[in-house]
């Protein structure tokens, strides 16, 4: 009776149920014994079977980190929740429970095997992160849409698929439309796909898939178009040049500029603009152009030096290894005298030999490290001088080249004031030859006017090229002081773990030793 | 002089090599003379030639009666041909000439030694030395180049002393292996004082030893160097010069017959050129060879550095005067002493010797009876034919202790076509240790096998070839207490596996070795980096030690570091107070961690490592047992294979292969038989009644029919006379029988059982033959009337009888 009751009550997965599961399906016998004698962590269990158990709703799972397969079918679960935390996972069953829609699987990229056999299901989405799928079971549910099976189209890896018991399984083109679509695709509906089957499909299905094909291979070249162009820009940003490479600069000077837009109608102004825009996009050009290089520089002795570095450690390591296995062979030999010694003067004299042997060898790894620690040191302040250097002569160059913008800026400020003031004289005088656009008028009200105006024009394009200038800077400025500082750290971090390693390796020596003494003593 | 057994096949073997390059045979008296300064006339008037003819025929050469014989022990004359025997009038003409030659020589150069100009041959007739020399180019492509025609022209001669004329003793080979003194190379200095005055010191210890060394080497040098050859300079040798110029030869270079190596014409080896001569001329070298043969020219066009004996018989000369009758040639006036009118039209004759022939046998088996012995100093080579052993044997080196060749230091073996793929087998005489060495392709994939004794459990090593193996083994080796096994590409990253015995444990009854295996003290093993694995649970080593119960474990070092994890078990199972198993206690797993971790401190894992460590201990200990199995099964391989020891042959080798030999005399016969069938289709049933009428003409109607009707009543004629023979000798057989029967009726009783037995079997025979007989008429009597219409309508459709046909269109 009590088991009927137990099936009609819907229950929730609870600590107790998963305990109770976990030392059911632990190890067994006198692991088994170990096992409760210890207690099991969640984190170590690799499958969990909750089958057959009326859950409803899905939850405490959190702690299995380390989960490979999570059986939950047989359950009267209707939302897939809490699996957020098991991204090992490899083998879900969620067969027999009410599912009605996918969702939650988002941080399984590793599933490989997904049920949802009888189900209440009837659409296919939310699965995009499994892409490591291979075998997927949609039998018994609600699918009534062909266009799901396009959407399996992204699982490179799928080769098994059930959907029979849907009701696009009804469909008499049903096997057909998915051979298609799907040509990866070996076993359908628990039956291997001939070659027959395939080709027929194919024949059938030739032009919608091939019209479907070169839509999706249009959408991948713009992707990678876009992937391209997105690394390119990365890399201009690396070199700190991004956007020098045409006239952005020059066009966002004018883009907040609305002075500067209507002064641009003035007689005259145009050829000047133009004039002046080549001229700014040949220098724009040049620093672009030099950044790029000196990026390259930059790398180039980031990468020699690194290579230097790595040598001399692997290099010291090597040393330490052999100093480690000497020390070893010879220590060994020792223990092995100091058990077979009967004496106990003797021993006591050996193994005072051997803890002199520890410290010794203590002496020689830390010397080493010492050493390496200076050597480290000394290269790493030369590449500190030589990048800050570097950077030095990038900053100073960019600076006198934006100096040149500036000028450049400076120059068409001044003739645009000269054919201003002309204008305004000639507006004054009344023979004013060309129509001007009416807002631009409203400026030739005064010298003043006109004067601010043009000036703040000239403000806003110094600004623009001081802010360039300014980003640059300080952006190379941070990039320089976060590489030396990683640098520095990573090699305190390194050194501090070295001497944490033989501090850790010496101490066990020595305690081993000293059990050895504890025990002989003992006997 | 010399004096060569082989001389005359020498002399023809070169001849390829100078067919194929300008090669000119040299001969030479070690140690020249200066040559004299060239007399002091430089024009002759008719009276000094006179005078001068006058005195050349006065001169007594001496060279003649110096001229040994041949041994004539194995050439038989008598099926040699005529040319051999006999000179031809040209032939006697050019010994004159030649003698005329050598007399003006002597005269000229009295100090020099005579010049060798026409030895007897095996048949005691002198002959001209350039006449000797035939060029032939011969079928196999090894004789096409100098440096294998020359291996093969020295395989094929064998070196005999000659007697020492100034002491009967024998001389042994002059050439000296080259010897090389190699020194150490010295020791890198530490910039570290100490250790430089350490190394100073040893450096000095060393300089002391060495300068020893050296003194004992020079000594024993100056003791092994040959004593003061008596004889040196006035060995007389012939070798073979080939000048620059026709196939891409870029210099003079001299070939020894006797090694076949070359020799640069700068080698101090070669003391002088006395003359030389290929199959058109003969040159004295007028040349000073003071400095041996280095500052020779050999530009043989000039006449004052060679002196030659007929003019105008080769390219090389400066000046081919033709024209000039008048027997004085104006370029070369110091040379034409005494050249007479006719020595300049004369050219040489032909060779009187035959054609050189080398059958495919003889030239596989290069050297006469297929082995050839080479005594070098301290060694000797041995070579044979391929096939020639049955074991396959092809070439043994032996090396020894000694000057005179009695202690045996090692013996180096090559073998060929062996089924076991055996190369060479290397046996070192003071360390007792031989070596197999194997080509690819041992059932066994055997490389290297080197051993003292083929006894198991003894010091041995195998190599096996890479990737040849599926465990990936490539190396073991054995000595009476270890094996080690070296391994390469396993998917389990397996090493290297290392196993210590202990020593048998005595057993009541007899044991072998199967029944009784020793028992395992410890198996090492060693594992490649798993980079699928992290560094601290990728084990490297583990060791079994199996009498201590204890396992030990290794782990491979993380990149950045310096130590690596260890982890030791101590598998002894253990009983608590309570009499309860204990399965697990925190100190029956000591583990040293680089980075400590969790989850490896649960007794649950340690349980289940040492369980699966458990496992692996038991399949290692099978392993080393299957090992110990291979390597017995290897060695019985190794016994059967070497008293087996059968040969290969490829089934190109159309002469020792017996299928491939069966398969194509088959093939002949077949192709024999197609051809006679063929032939016999090709008779003409017609010819005989179609050669009574005039030929060519078209036959008439009347003609035909007659044609017809006699070839048809011929046809009948020899099928009745046919069915007649058939039936006169069954009658034959019959009657026989039947007298044989009666003869035996009457004589029954008094016959004996072997006359019986003969009776017999005459009975069966007969009766046999009467039947056959009986059977080949009936089937004539059915077949005669089928072949008749069959010919018949031949006859109508032969197109010569088209006549025929228009009458039954």
């Amino acid at each position: 009776m009590n088991w009927l009751c137990d099936l009609m009550e819907p229950r929730v997965m609870d600590d107790d149920m998963l305990k109770l599961a976990v030392g059911e399906q632990g190890p067994q016998e006198e692991a088994g014994q170990l096992a409760k004698q210890e207690g099991i962590v969640f984190k170590d269990v690799l499958s969990l079977q909750l089958d057959f158990r009326n859950i409803l709703r899905m939850d405490n799972l959190w702690q299995f980190e380390n989960l490979r397969k999570l059986q939950l079918d047989n359950n009267i679960i209707e939302k897939i929740e809490g699996l957020e935390n098991l991204t090992h996972l490899v083998w879900l069953d969620l067969s027999f429970n009410n599912i009605e829609t996918i969702e939650g699987l988002d941080t399984l990229v590793n599933l490989e095997d997904l049920s949802l056999f009888n189900n209440r299901i009837s659409k296919i989405d939310s699965l995009d992160a499994l892409v490591k799928l291979q075998v997927l079971s949609l039998g018994n549910n609600q699918i009534d849409n062909m266009m799901n099976i396009i959407y399996l189209r992204r699982f490179k890896c799928l080769r098994t698929l059930s959907l029979s018991g849907n009701p696009i399984s009804e469909a008499e083109d049903y096997k057909m439309f998915i051979c298609a679509y799907l040509p990866d695709l070996v076993y359908l509906d628990f039956r291997r796909i001939d070659d027959h089957t395939k080709e027929l499909a194919e024949a059938k299905h030739q032009y919608s898939i091939d019209e479907l094909k070169h839509q999706e291979n249009l959408m991948q070249v713009q992707l990678e178009d876009e992937q391209a162009r997105q690394e390119e820009l990365e890399k201009h940003k690396t070199a700190f040049v991004e956007h020098l490479n045409g006239s952005f600069l020059f066009d966002s000077m004018y883009a907040e500029d609305s002075e500067g837009n209507k002064l641009s109608y003035l007689p005259g102004v145009s050829e000047l603009l133009e004039a002046y825009k080549d001229k700014f996009v040949i220098i724009c050009v040049n620093i672009f152009e030099y950044g790029l290089k000196q990026q390259e520089k930059r790398k180039t002795e980031l990468d020699t030096f690194s290579e230097c570095v790595h040598e001399a450690i692997q290099e010291n390591q090597e040393q330490g290894k052999h100093k480690i296995a000497q020390f070893e062979e010879k220590h060994l030999s020792s223990l092995s005298a100091i058990r077979e010694e009967l004496e106990l003067p003797n021993i006591e004299k050996k193994i005072l030999e051997c803890s002199a042997d520890i410290s010794e060898l203590f002496n020689e790894l830390m010397m080493l490290e010492m050493q390496l620690v200076e050597q480290l040191e000394e290269t790493i302040n030369m590449f500190e001088r030589n990048i800050v250097d570097m950077v030095g002569l990038f900053i100073k160059n960019v600076r006198s080249l934006m100096a040149q913008c500036r000028d450049l800026e400076n120059h068409h400020h001044e003739k645009l004031l000269e054919i201003s003031i002309s204008t305004l004289e000639k507006i004054v005088k009344g023979d004013l030859d060309e129509d001007l656009p009416d807002d631009l008028r409203t400026l030739f009200v005064d010298k003043d006017t006109i004067v601010n105006a043009v000036g703040a024009s000239h403000d806003i394009h110094l600004l623009k090229i001081d802010n360039r200038e300014g980003e640059l800077v300080t952006r190379i400025d941070s990039w320089c002081t976060h590489l030396v500082d990683k640098i520095h750290k990573d090699e305190i971090v390194r050194n501090r773990k070295r001497v944490k390693e033989i501090n850790q390796y010496i101490d066990h020596m020595q305690s081993e030793l000293d059990n050895l003494e504890y025990g002989d003593i003992l006997d | 002089m010399e004096v060569l057994r082989e001389k005359v096949e020498e002399e023809e073997e070169a001849e390829r090599e100078e067919a194929a390059e300008r090669a000119e045979w040299v001969r030479t008296e070690k140690m020249m003379r200066p040559v004299e300064v060239r007399k002091e006339e430089t024009t002759l008037t008719q009276e000094t030639l006179r005078d001068l003819e006058k005195k050349l025929s006065e001169i007594q050469i001496p060279i003649s009666a110096e001229l040994p014989a041949f041994t004539k022990d194995t050439i038989d004359i008598s099926k040699l041909p005529v040319s051999y025997k006999t000179n031809t009038p040209k032939e006697e003409h050019l010994l004159q000439v030649a003698d005329n030659f050598s007399r003006q020589y002597s005269h000229l150069c009295p100090d020099r030694v005579p010049l060798f100009l026409h030895p007897l041959n095996e048949c005691e007739v002198p002959k001209f030395v350039s006449t000797t020399l035939r060029p032939t180019l011969m079928p196999y492509p090894e004789l096409y180049n100098w440096d294998s025609c020359a291996q093969f022209v020295s395989d094929f001669l064998t070196m005999v002393p000659l007697p020492d004329p100034l002491k009967p003793t024998i001389k042994s080979e002059e050439k000296v292996l080259p010897k090389k003194y190699t020194i150490r190379p010295p020791r890198d200095l530490c910039s570290r004082f100490e250790q430089e005055q350490e190394v100073k010191k040893q450096q000095e210890i060393r300089a002391q030893e060495k300068k020893q060394l050296r003194e004992e080497e020079e000594r024993l040098m100056e003791v092994e160097k040959a004593k003061p050859d008596a004889l040196h300079g006035l060995r007389v040798h012939s070798w073979v010069l080939v000048l620059s110029g026709k196939r891409e030869v870029p210099e003079n270079f001299f070939i020894d017959a006797f090694t076949g190596h070359s020799y640069s014409t700068q080698d101090e080896r070669f003391l002088g050129i006395e003359s030389l001569w290929n199959h058109k001329n003969y040159w004295i070298n007028m040349q000073d060879c003071w400095n041996c043969c280095k500052d020779l020219i050999f530009d043989l066009g000039d006449p004052v550095r060679w002196e030659y004996m007929l003019l105008g018989t080769d390219k090389s000369q400066l000046s081919l005067t033709e024209e000039d009758d008048s027997g004085i040639n104006d370029d070369d006036d110091v040379e034409n002493l005494g050249k007479e009118d006719e020595d300049k039209s004369f050219d040489m004759p032909h060779s009187w010797v035959e054609q050189i022939e080398i059958s495919p046998e003889a030239f596989e088996t290069r050297c006469p009876n297929g082995k050839k012995v080479i005594q070098y100093k301290r060694a000797k080579l041995e070579k044979w034919a391929p096939y020639l052993n049955s074991n396959g044997l092809v070439s043994r080196l032996t090396t020894y202790e000694d000057l005179e060749c009695t202690n045996i230091l090692e013996i180096k073996e090559w073998y060929q076509n062996r089924e076991d793929m055996l190369e060479l087998k290397h046996i070192n005489k003071t360390t007792d240790l031989k070596t197999d060495y194997f080509k690819p392709g041992h059932p066994q994939a055997l490389r290297v096998h080197s051993y003292k004794s083929m006894q198991p459990e003894m010091d041995r090593v195998i190599e096996f070839y890479e990737m040849a193996r599926v465990d990936g083994l490539i190396k073991r080796e054995e000595t009476a207490r270890t094996m080690t096994e070296y391994y390469q590409g396993r998917p389990d990253f397996l090493s290297y596996r290392h196993a210590n015995f202990g020593p048998r444990v005595k057993k009541l009854a007899l044991s072998s070795a199967e029944s009784n295996p020793r028992p395992i003290v410890k198996i090492t093993e060693r594992f490649f980096r798993n980079s699928a694995k992290p560094a601290e649970e990728d084990v490297a080593e583990r060791v079994f030690l199996l009498a201590e119960e204890r396992i030990q474990l290794r782990y491979h070092c993380r990149d950045d570091h310096i130590t690596a994890s260890k982890r030791e078990f101590l598998r002894r199972t253990e009983v608590d107070s309570k009499g309860n198993k204990i399965i697990m206690t925190p100190d029956m797993c000591i583990s040293f961690e680089v980075e400590p971790m969790e989850h490896t401190k649960k007794l649950l894992y340690q349980y289940e490592a040492m369980m699966h460590l458990k496992r692996e201990e038991k399949l290692s200990r099978h392993q080393v047992w299957e090992s110990e199995l291979e390597v017995l099964e290897i060695l019985k391989l190794r016994e059967e294979e070497e008293a087996a020891h059968t040969l290969t042959i490829s089934i190109y080798d159309t002469k020792r292969n017996e299928k491939s030999k069966e398969y194509r005399e088959a093939m002949e016969r077949v192709m024999h038989e197609e051809h006679l069938r063929q032939m016999e289709t090709q008779l003409d049933y017609l010819a005989p009644f179609l050669a009574q009428l005039p030929p060519g003409e078209k036959l008439t109607r009347w003609q035909a029919v007659r044609l017809k009707d006699e070839c048809l009543s011929d046809f009948k004629q020899r099928l009745i006379n046919k069915a007649n023979l058939i039936q006169a000798r069954f009658e034959k057989e019959t009657q026989e029988l039947q007298k044989k029967q009666q003869w035996y009726q009457e004589n029954q009783v008094t016959l004996t059982p072997e006359d019986e037995d003969l009776y017999l079997s005459y009975c069966s025979q007969a009766m046999f033959r009467i039947r056959i007989l009986e059977q080949r008429l009936n089937r004539h009597k059915e077949l005669a009337p089928l072949k008749y219409l069959a010919l018949e309508e031949k006859l109508y459709k032969d197109p010569r009888l088209g006549e025929l046909q228009k009458i039954f269109a």
